[in-house]
């Protein structure tokens, strides 16, 4: 999900994420010719947490605690942002799911399974039997039809419905307001769905699992008007039990739930705030990111909260500082390199920041499907970075335009990373930056518009596990959130290619080799990828699992009473 | 008297109107749009122009002001941009309302903690008590909240566990007590200082020498002459503490988990959402202008004099 994020507010987002092995295996996929394969799938465990008691039966019963912030939304079609997300995906869900199984992250979910015919450009989906939404109604090919195209139409609102629905044909229309039926969508009989695509888009699948493609309750949402989420009907794991703003979230297992019921009674997400660590030692919640206050003492082996420390993954996202190519100096291919040659990331992660980051030479996250280590990027040297500083239009620096780096924010410190970048700049380049810090919603403004010339304080996270929800969303000439201007044919060429093809080889390769292209045009300075943190869990919360991205999570999770 | 407070209630609206425009000119000349915000980074010129249509952001400003007049007059407050569907009212009424208990009890510390020891103070005048009061309350106002909220909490809740570390359960609940201690002794500094220089102007009026010299009881002078006519300065103290439930508590809010006014407040700056934003000033001005009001009417009881 697109976040623009300063890093502080990364860990309840990153913290979120989590999810459970065994009983996964039960949703079995008796799917598909062409589902992905090994070398597109994300390493979704990479950092797999922690020591639970397996021994024993697992118990149902008991409620999960835990701080959150208020969500937006929770009408799974205007979702955009990781604090909603974390919610939806636990109340609705659609026919396929985001899963944890890092060969085939894409498991079905309300459909049963599904076949690609037609040369990849129609998806055909068999529901499981006697679906039911909560309320206990039969879920029919007719909702799921009904509610792509209600997450298409204008009235819904969706900024993403393009996005994510926009392959589908006649999709399009609905969201120009043309038609209300998306021809492309369908219904075979109560259990077949077919859904027919502009072209053999392999990613298409993978997009399915974004909230904007969940299925709602036409009645529900008819009768319940605007506020409709206040009461959702929902097929997830967990239903919507009270939602108080500001205060708290409950969720409460899903008694319809198609698959074996969540074990926890209610996870309650307090909206409220506070000190997340005096709660967690207090009993008040049972689950709590760390922060850098309190790293050194619970990393102490003696301190009693030290058992319950756990390692969250890293989130598939990279921050960076963007470059304005249509504005001087940075119309210069040249002078971009030699930025990034001049910043020394591995110096400014061991000593600033205790390496808890991790330095970005490329665009797409390492464990990320299209990771590739063959991306060298340019790595620090200096007297590379002064010759091409040198070579560039720019050399002399009576006539060069002057810098702005524009941070978001309103603390009066524009953030470490920037200003020591802009002192290495200084010192290897003799390039004087300006860093200039503007409140938050001017900033996004001037972004929008152009209007800045260099831009950091900026992060991305995936959407879905494909590569193109970093390249093609970010780079391509005529997308609207290439913020930057960059433009290059061949890199064009590329995702065009890289979007309909089929050998799953040749399409890892063809984004290679644009990330390449676009890396070595400096589009970016990329500066650090998804950071691994720390959480502290209760040790009578069982199977609760942190992964990269955020996928259901709760269903899985168990109260041992025994401890608690 | 009547004739007086009815005058007063009749400026009000017209406060409120002046109060009300100058939000909406200064979101309307403040850099930032909505609409953009909404959409953040996925934001395209096309889906920007048509989610500021539906949010009626393109039409004049005097005619989007007007009709959202006529409709608060009539109790509705507009939608939320941020909190997508949710009225106004919905949002504001059940966070007011935890702001203005808070905000009660945080008076209550400060009038009766702050009051009888600016009292005591300027009474010892000369003593080492007086300095001891004046000190202690400087040196507690000076404590910062960020500070002494988390202090409290690690004492009370995690070290004692007298209380929870976070969470409001209402008025009539001792959740409520290390809140409204963090802002109410600070406060009752500021009331001590009112308090005690008050009541040395007091003390050395005539008429007290007097009632002294004719040997009144010293009850009756401390609670009949001294207290009264010095409350007088503390009772227009009283009424900017009870209208200002909007600032001061924030961070108190944050740290103690407490679903109060001033983070929704805050949340609506940043985020330009202009209907919370003009509501909570409203609202704000409307407490103001009406704690005034209490207040003047108070002051005509506590002093005859006054008409």
């Amino acid at each position: 999900m697109n976040k623009i994020i300063v890093l502080a507010l990364s860990l309840i987002f990153i913290i979120s994420t989590g999810c459970a092995t065994e009983d996964s295996s039960s949703n079995t996929n008796t799917s598909s010719e062409n589902q992905s394969k090994p070398s597109l799938s994300p390493n979704l465990n990479e950092k797999s947490q922690p020591s639970t008691n397996q021994q024993g039966e697992k118990k149902s019963g008991g409620i999960l605690k835990r701080v959150w912030s208020d969500p937006p939304t929770l009408d799974p079609h205007l979702v955009t942002d990781g604090t909603s997300y974390g919610i939806v995906i636990e109340v609705f869900s659609g026919l396929v799911k985001l899963g944890s199984n890092p060969n085939e992250p894409i498991e079905p979910d309300l459909a049963e399974s599904w076949k690609i015919l037609d040369g990849g450009k129609t998806y055909e989906f068999k529901l499981r039997e006697n679906l039911k939404f909560s309320n206990g109604e039969n879920v029919t090919t007719e909702d799921i039809k009904w509610s792509l195209e209600r997450a298409a139409h204008p009235d819904t609102g969706s900024t993403v419905a393009e996005e994510f629905l926009g392959d589908i044909i006649g999709v399009q229309d609905i969201i120009d307001g043309n038609s209300n039926n998306a021809e492309g969508i369908t219904i075979i009989d109560d259990e077949i769905i077919q859904i027919k695509i502009d072209a053999p888009k392999a990613y298409f699948l993978a997009k399915l699992t974004y909230p904007t493609a969940f299925i709602v309750n036409k009645q529900n949402i008819n009768e319940g008007g605007r506020n409709w989420t206040d009461n959702p009907i929902s097929t997830g794991p967990f239903t919507l039990k009270e939602y108080k703003i500001g205060q708290r979230i409950r969720i409460a297992r899903n008694d319809s739930y198609w698959g074996s019921p969540a074990y926890l009674d209610e996870v309650v997400f307090n909206l409220a705030g506070g000190v997340s660590m005096a709660m967690y030692e207090n009993d008040e919640i049972d689950i709590t990111g760390v922060g850098l206050a309190d790293l050194e003492r619970v990393e102490d082996p003696t301190e009693p909260l030290n058992k319950d420390l756990i390692v969250v993954p890293p989130s598939f996202s990279v921050s960076y500082i963007g470059f304005n190519v249509n504005e001087p100096p940075f119309d210069d291919v040249k002078f971009r390199q030699a930025l990034n040659y001049a910043v020394d990331k591995q110096l400014i992660a061991d000593q600033v920041f205790s390496n808890l980051v991790r330095p970005a030479y490329g665009i797409i996250p390492p464990n990320f499907p299209g990771f590739s280590q063959d991306i060298e990027g340019l790595k620090f040297n200096k007297e590379k970075a002064q010759n091409l500083l040198n070579e560039s239009r720019y050399s002399d620096p009576s006539t060069r335009p002057r810098i702005t780096v524009t941070v978001p924010g309103t603390g009066g410190s524009p953030g470490l990373t920037t200003e020591v970048i802009a002192d290495m700049w200084r010192q290897n380049l003799g390039i004087e930056v300006e860093i200039q810090q503007v409140e938050w919603a001017t900033y996004i403004q001037d972004l929008h518009r152009g209007r800045l010339q260099s831009f950091s304080g900026l992060s991305w996270q995936a959407d879905y596990p494909d590569p193109s929800t970093f390249i093609d969303v970010l780079f391509r000439s005529d997308s609207a959130l290439n913020n930057g201007n960059y433009s290059n044919k061949e890199v064009d060429s590329l995702i065009n290619k890289a979007q309909t093809e089929q050998d799953i080889t040749k399409r890892v390769n063809l984004y290679n080799d644009a990330e390449k292209i676009i890396v070595n045009d400096a589009a970016w300075l990329p500066l650090w990828w998804g950071v691994e943190a720390k959480a502290l869990v209760k040790p009578w919360i069982k199977d609760y699992k942190f992964y990269s991205m955020t996928i259901p999570t709760y269903q899985y999770v168990w109260i041992d009473k025994d401890i608690y | 008297m009547i004739e007086y407070i009815a005058k007063r209630l009749i400026w009000t609206p017209i406060l409120l109107l002046i109060a009300s425009f100058f939000v909406f000119f200064m979101g309307n000349i403040a850099p930032g749009d909505p609409a953009e915000l909404i959409l953040k980074n996925r934001a395209t010129p096309e889906k920007i122009n048509a989610l500021r249509e539906e949010m009626g952001l393109n039409k004049p400003l005097v005619i989007r002001y007007f009709s959202y007049i006529k409709k608060a007059i009539k109790g509705d407050l507009g939608d939320s941009y941020i909190f997508q569907g949710k009225k106004v009212t919905e949002l504001l009424i059940p966070k007011l309302l935890v702001s203005i208990k808070l905000n009660i009890a945080v008076t209550i510390i400060s009038v009766f903690v702050g009051i009888p020891l600016g009292f005591y103070a300027a009474k010892r005048r000369g003593s080492w008590v007086d300095p001891t009061i004046v000190l202690s309350m400087l040196f507690l106002f000076a404590m910062p909240v960020f500070f002494t909220a988390p202090l409290l909490i690690t004492i009370f809740a995690v070290k004692l566990g007298w209380i929870q570390a976070s969470g409001w359960n209402g008025f009539f609940d001792k959740q409520i007590i290390l809140p409204a201690l963090t802002i109410g002794i600070p406060g009752a500094a500021i009331y001590v200082r009112y308090m005690r220089a008050s009541t040395l102007d007091v003390i050395d009026q005539d008429y007290i020498r007097t009632a002294f010299s004719k040997g009144l009881n010293n009850n009756t002078i401390n609670y009949k002459h001294i207290i009264r006519n010095s409350i007088l300065p503390i009772l227009t103290l009283l009424g900017f503490t009870i209208a200002g439930i909007f600032g001061g508590s924030l961070i108190v809010e944050i740290i103690y988990g407490i679903p109060g006014v001033s983070r929704l407040a805050l949340d609506a700056i940043y985020q330009r959402d202009f209907p919370v934003l003009t509501a909570l000033v409203l609202i704000g001005s409307t407490m103001l202008v009406l704690a005034n009001l209490i207040i003047d009417i108070a002051y005509t009881i506590v002093d005859p004099r006054i008409d």
